[in-house]
């Protein structure tokens, strides 16, 4: 069931991808996001009289919100090598970069093919679970311990926030290789808030997880 | 810097008051007679500015935004709700026009947020929140064919992106402290006074989406006094009034967006329609201030 799933939505990007490299954001008409955007989030489903899937309100505010989020992680990720010896760091801060990596190629294409306008909504904002600029210039010139702990902290509510809407998009969004997406984000995620917790406990009020 | 004035200088002052007191007199006339034009038979004793007002006190707060972020709780910084008390990331139409509301009057189920304010990381809610709804900012024959703003209609003001206050519409100032510069960003009101925030809303609608890809091209502000050919039809410009029982030093305030300057509103208009149909007819076109029953004053 799941690799039906995940290789249909494989098939739905690749099929995107090639198809809005030759026509722009702006030849798509604005359907599946004007009027009705933020209408029934969750029920608008793969709806139109075709088979192609339709994006709702849900899924572009997902797709966008994600893209920003992992082009904030993703600076503090590569500082990383340069900044510490410690193997354990440095494997973490590799895996979550290249996940990240690929999860923003597969948002980005997505993006591309759904209409919406391709400036990022979030550019200089600092939503919860990113990474601010202050953070970033904190984190190149801390200590190795410092640069552990911070690091600790900012992954730590980067990924939690970051499954925690891939969840809601799972629950509310409607095209099938987006949602998939999300729930490649909520187990890939998790699984690295696993190998994080392991490396560096976290706080005793917070660690119910 | 101001002080004490000699009397000469005072004498001086006072013509120079009563030459500015004329001239305004007689540009208040100018005004009236233009906005008289709006209406050939106003009532007797109405008040010639063209609003309705809906009063809605803080309901709740929650990091969700159901226009910029639909079905996804937890993904917004954190928002200050007013007139509708259901609303979260999932609220659509249907759920507003059922709802509750904190709203003078009660008939405006609509829901209105902005980005919470805190004073040294404690959230702190407006004491005084006013929505008003406008016949200005356009030509007066504009404001005469005014129409009702659409239900479902979602507006968004203000840049929460704002980078500097160069980029940004916010207006901060003290009630009960006019002699402190207005500002894009925080102004140190004196003690007694509160701090308040004024934003306008665009008022030409495109006549067609009633939300659009990046929530404003839908929307937009007036040019040269009239609505632009891409966005044709006037509607009320909402005003949005929130007065914060805070004051004194700047540097204690944040936005859950950021400095003052990031300032913005969201409004998902849920007016019954016959209400807003009304209040347009009674008090926008003809140019009659009216109450929160939308009734002429």
């Amino acid at each position: 069931m799941r690799t039906t799933a995940a290789s249909s939505a494989l098939v739905a990007v690749t099929l995107l991808v090639s198809g809005c490299a030759h026509a722009g954001p702006a030849a798509r008409p604005p359907t599946a996001t004007t009027g009705n955007a933020a209408s029934p989030a969750g029920t608008a489903g793969p709806g139109g009289t075709r088979g192609a899937p339709a994006f709702n309100g849900t899924d572009v505010a997902w797709l966008q919100l994600h893209v920003a989020m992992a082009e904030r992680l993703l600076p503090a990720l590569d500082l990383v090598p340069a900044r510490t010896t410690d193997p354990a760091w440095r494997r973490l801060a590799a895996q979550v970069a290249a996940t990240h990596r690929a999860d923003l190629t597969r948002a980005r294409g997505l993006l591309a093919g759904s209409g919406a306008p391709a400036t990022n909504p979030h550019e200089g904002h600092d939503m919860p679970g990113m990474v601010t600029a202050e953070q970033l210039a904190e984190l190149r010139s801390a200590s190795v311990a410092a640069l552990h702990r911070l690091l600790a902290q900012h992954l730590r509510a980067h990924l939690t926030q970051a499954v925690r809407v891939a969840a809601a998009e799972q629950r509310s969004g409607a095209h099938p290789a987006v949602t998939a997406l999300a729930a490649a984000v909520v187990r890939n995620g998790t699984a690295a808030l696993a190998r994080l917790d392991r490396l560096d406990p976290p706080p005793a009020s917070a660690g119910a997880r | 810097m101001e002080r004490a004035v000699p009397r000469a200088g005072i004498r001086r002052r006072l013509r120079l008051a009563t030459a500015i007191g004329a001239l305004l007199t007689l540009l208040g006339m100018y005004a009236v007679s233009t906005t008289a034009r709006a209406d050939a038979a106003p009532g007797t004793n109405a008040i010639r500015v063209a609003e309705f007002p809906a009063d809605c006190g803080f309901s709740h707060r929650l990091p969700d935004d159901p226009i910029i972020f639909p079905g996804l709780p937890g993904a917004s910084h954190m928002h200050s709700f007013f007139g509708s008390t259901v609303t979260n990331a999932h609220t659509t139409l249907p759920d507003l026009l059922n709802s509750t509301t904190t709203c003078n009057p009660g008939v405006d189920t609509s829901s209105y947020w902005v980005p919470t304010l805190y004073r040294n990381n404690v959230p702190v809610e407006p004491a005084i929140v006013t929505f008003y709804y406008l016949g200005e900012g356009v030509r007066s024959d504009v404001v005469a064919r005014t129409e009702p703003l659409p239900q479902g209609l979602r507006i968004v003001a203000g840049n929460a992106l704002a980078t500097g206050p160069e980029n940004s519409i916010a207006r901060w100032s003290c009630l009960h402290a006019g002699h402190v510069p207005p500002s894009k960003n925080f102004v140190n009101c004196p003690a007694g006074t509160m701090l308040e925030s004024y934003l306008d809303f665009p008022q030409c609608w495109n006549g067609r989406d009633l939300d659009s890809p990046d929530h404003k091209s839908h929307m937009a502000y007036p040019v040269n006094q009239a609505c632009p050919a891409s966005h044709p039809v006037p509607v009320p410009k909402l005003r949005q009034v929130l007065r914060y029982p805070v004051n004194g030093d700047p540097s204690q305030f944040r936005l859950a967006s950021g400095p003052g300057y990031t300032m913005h509103g969201d409004f998902f208009n849920a007016w019954p329609v016959a209400e807003m149909a009304r209040r347009v007819n009674d008090c926008i076109r003809p140019v009659i201030k009216c109450g929160h029953d939308g009734r002429p004053l």
